[in-house]
């Protein structure tokens, strides 16, 4: 149904290394270096003001970084921007959506600029997994933060994308939502796409991603394995890197 | 409950309005990007209306401008209520969603819509035409009562905006709130005598009694207004909560783009109104007075100016947060861009052309000169517009989703400064066309257009390239989207 099926040649997912993001004198990404293998779940953890959500607008081609390199599905984002938003999808941390616009025109816009075809079949039944079908065709100004957040995760997996970007996609979300988030990310991750979940929900990551990076002031502390930081082990190793 | 007007309880209420609405002015003040530029720009509109009380006193002959005293008190009421009504309760001291979580009331609110009623250009450019034909006409003796005039017909607008928004939030046609209007009519004629040829004890009477109206009107606002926020919003309410059909895929990324942006522009009940308003009320005006063709001409650059401050000078802001998800899609930055400049030149020419199609009803045939003045002034000040709202649009980025029927894409004062700019740039542009269509020299009349438009086109290719910067786009979207 996808305009573009993943490449089975690409390597790595998401690699950057050595990112630096600059807005003026303030430093918000200090030199990170992340990599996710295709088919892999990776979590980033880390206080407010770390760096993860811009992070992540790095990857989706929002922010242009200040210095390092950075590549979704073998694309840098600097020198082929359009290639490198064709194949990733990104739930924003915030807001995210057009306020005067339905779910469904959301969902038009991106098969429109992505050349998607056949895609209303996916896009119906996502609306439904997200219990969303019913305001399919309701502007989203009126949404319940809820709501949003759960037709963000819908826009990000649409395309079906080789680079899934899920930016707090649990923040307000209802269980029934967290469920669905979670089949989106086993989806993504059994064909063969790499997710990055940026969240403060350190037992939803754990539960969803294999391995987990911890930034702190703008730079990346340690890649750990999930279950390093699952349960009350898990919540003091996490608090002793933060501290 | 309702209580008493000079019962302890309505008191005390006023008090706490007052120190609230203190606490909000510093707040709005302590919160200005550039407050330098703010006091820079507050102290030239004082001096501007200093000049404009004064200077005519002492430049016109007397007797010379006598014939516009009183449709420049008449024009004062007018404008004023018809904006309030269009605007559903005047400016806001913060946008809606934010203030929402705090206990602000709604005698608050109004003293707020009142305070900043001033910061607009409409209001300005009408208070100021009116304090020089006071100065001009009565001498400086007058003034106080052209001041007392502008503050009872602004109170009388903020109240009759409130009433007509009551009367729209219980399912009645807001307009009915329109011959209301007659209450700030009816004194015309004594205020115009004690102008015209009163002696000092006359103009203090007539002045105080219009400052006494203005604050039996201030509190009959108050109560219009915690009558109407009892209410709820219902056009936004409907609007938010509407179904629209579903449209097959257009055939090119533009037309999709044209279509988000359009919606984004009809669905918006600010926008909805401030269109209708702007396209309706000057051509009714001109329908009204039988203008001729030369007056005509400053007509495109009246609703130009007006429209573009309705969501040009902050293109963005039609698509609020959702801008950060909309830059992640893999479109070129320029298709964006001409999307959104279509929808914005289709509402200017649309607004543009239907004043022009109401004022030609009285306004007899043209020669070919006049009909070109007008066409080439209707070209020319769009482009003028459109290049205006590309630029500002990307260096002054603001934060609002235009939810409110209240909200405006800029803080007040910046839309002063926009909405000054714009009027005296297509003012001019339109007095050009006016005095050359009049005196029918075409030959003239071509080659500025064509200079003008090219200024404009070059501003707008300027604007395109720096939106193709991703540096200056991700600035916008970071302020925009949050």
């Amino acid at each position: 149904m996808t305009g573009r099926e993943p490449s089975s040649t690409v390597a790595t997912a998401v690699d950057v290394a050595g990112l630096h993001v600059r807005f003026g004198t303030v430093e918000a990404v200090a030199g990170v270096d992340l990599r996710a293998e295709p088919g892999q779940a990776l979590a980033l953890l880390g206080r407010n003001g770390a760096g993860k959500s811009t992070t992540m607008r790095v990857l989706a081609g929002v922010v242009p970084p200040s210095e390092g390199r950075v590549e979704v599905a073998g694309h840098d984002v600097r020198a082929e921007p359009l290639e490198a938003k064709r194949v990733v999808g990104y739930c924003p941390d915030v807001g995210g959506l057009v306020p005067r616009a339905t779910p469904w025109e959301h969902l038009q816009l991106s098969a429109r600029l992505r050349r998607l075809d056949g895609w209303e079949a996916r896009g119906r039944a996502l609306l439904e997994q997200f219990d969303l079908g019913a305001v399919a065709h309701r502007v989203t100004a009126g949404f319940s933060h809820g709501m949003g957040r759960r037709l963000s995760v819908v826009l990000a997996a649409l395309h079906e994308p080789e680079v899934l970007l899920l930016d707090e996609p649990f923040d307000g979300v209802d269980p029934l939502g967290v469920e669905a988030t979670f089949g989106v990310i086993e989806d993504a991750r059994a064909r063969g796409a790499g997710v990055l979940v940026s969240t403060h929900l350190r037992d939803l990551a754990v539960q969803v991603c294999a391995e987990v990076a911890v930034l702190r002031g703008g730079v990346r502390l340690a890649t750990v394995s999930a279950e390093f930081m699952t349960g009350d082990e898990g919540a003091r190793a996490y608090r002793a890197l933060l501290a | 409950m309702p209580i008493a007007l000079s019962s302890p309880e309505a008191r005390s209420e006023v008090r706490r309005a007052v120190a609230d609405l203190r606490h909000l002015l510093w707040f709005r003040a302590a919160t200005l990007r550039r407050p330098r530029a703010v006091r820079v720009a507050l102290a030239v509109l004082a001096l501007v209306t200093v000049a404009a009380a004064t200077l005519p006193a002492r430049l016109i002959a007397p007797g010379e401008l006598d014939r516009l005293l009183r449709p420049g008190l008449v024009a004062v009421v007018l404008v004023g209520v018809g904006g309030a009504i269009a605007g559903g309760g005047g400016r806001e001291l913060l946008a809606r969603d934010p203030v929402s979580v705090h206990p602000i009331s709604p005698v608050t609110d109004h003293l707020g819509a009142l305070v900043l009623a001033p910061l607009s250009a409409g209001w300005l450019i009408q208070t100021w035409g009116l304090l020089g034909l006071v100065s001009a006409v009565g001498g400086p003796g007058a003034l106080p009562v052209g001041v007392a005039w502008v503050v009872a017909a602004t109170t009388l607008a903020q109240a009759i905006g409130w009433t007509a928004e009551y009367l729209r939030r219980r399912r009645v046609l807001a307009w009915l709130a329109l011959p209301l209007i007659g209450l700030g009519l009816a004194p015309v004629p004594p205020v115009l005598a004690a102008v015209e040829h009163g002696d000092a004890v006359r103009r203090a009477l007539v002045a105080v009694l219009l400052v006494a109206a203005a604050a039996l009107l201030v509190v009959v606002g108050a109560v219009v207004a915690v009558a109407t926020a009892r209410r709820m919003p219902r056009d936004e309410a409907r609007r938010e909560t509407s179904h629209h059909a579903v449209r097959p895929l257009p055939s090119s990324d533009l037309a999709m783009l044209r279509r988000i942006d359009r919606a984004s522009v009809w669905r918006s009940v600010p926008l909805r109104r401030g269109t209708a308003f702007l396209a309706l009320a000057p051509g009714g005006v001109a329908l009204a007075g039988g203008l001729d063709w030369s007056m005509l001409a400053l007509m495109p650059g009246l609703v130009a100016s007006g429209c573009v401050l309705l969501f040009g000078v902050n293109l963005w802001c039609l698509d609020g947060r959702g801008l950060l998800w909309r830059e992640t899609l893999p479109t070129r930055p320029r298709t964006v861009l001409l999307a959104r400049a279509w929808v914005l030149v289709e509402v200017l020419v649309g607004g543009g052309l239907l004043t022009l199609a109401l004022g030609a009803v009285r306004a007899g045939r043209p020669t070919v000169a006049e009909a070109a003045a007008v066409v080439l002034a209707l070209v020319v000040v769009v482009a003028q517009a459109l290049s205006a709202g590309l630029r500002w649009s990307a260096a002054h980025p603001h934060a609002t989703e235009l939810r409110s029927a209240r909200a405006t894409p800029a803080p007040p004062l910046p839309m002063v400064g926009y909405s000054i700019r714009l009027a005296v740039a297509t003012t001019l542009t339109g007095l050009l066309f006016g005095g050359l269509g009049a005196a029918g020299r075409l030959d003239l009349m071509v080659p500025a257009a064509v200079v003008l438009a090219t200024a404009s086109a070059a501003r707008v290719v300027r604007a395109g390239r720096r939106w193709s910067d991703p540096v200056r786009r991700a600035a916008v979207v970071a302020v925009v989207a949050g």
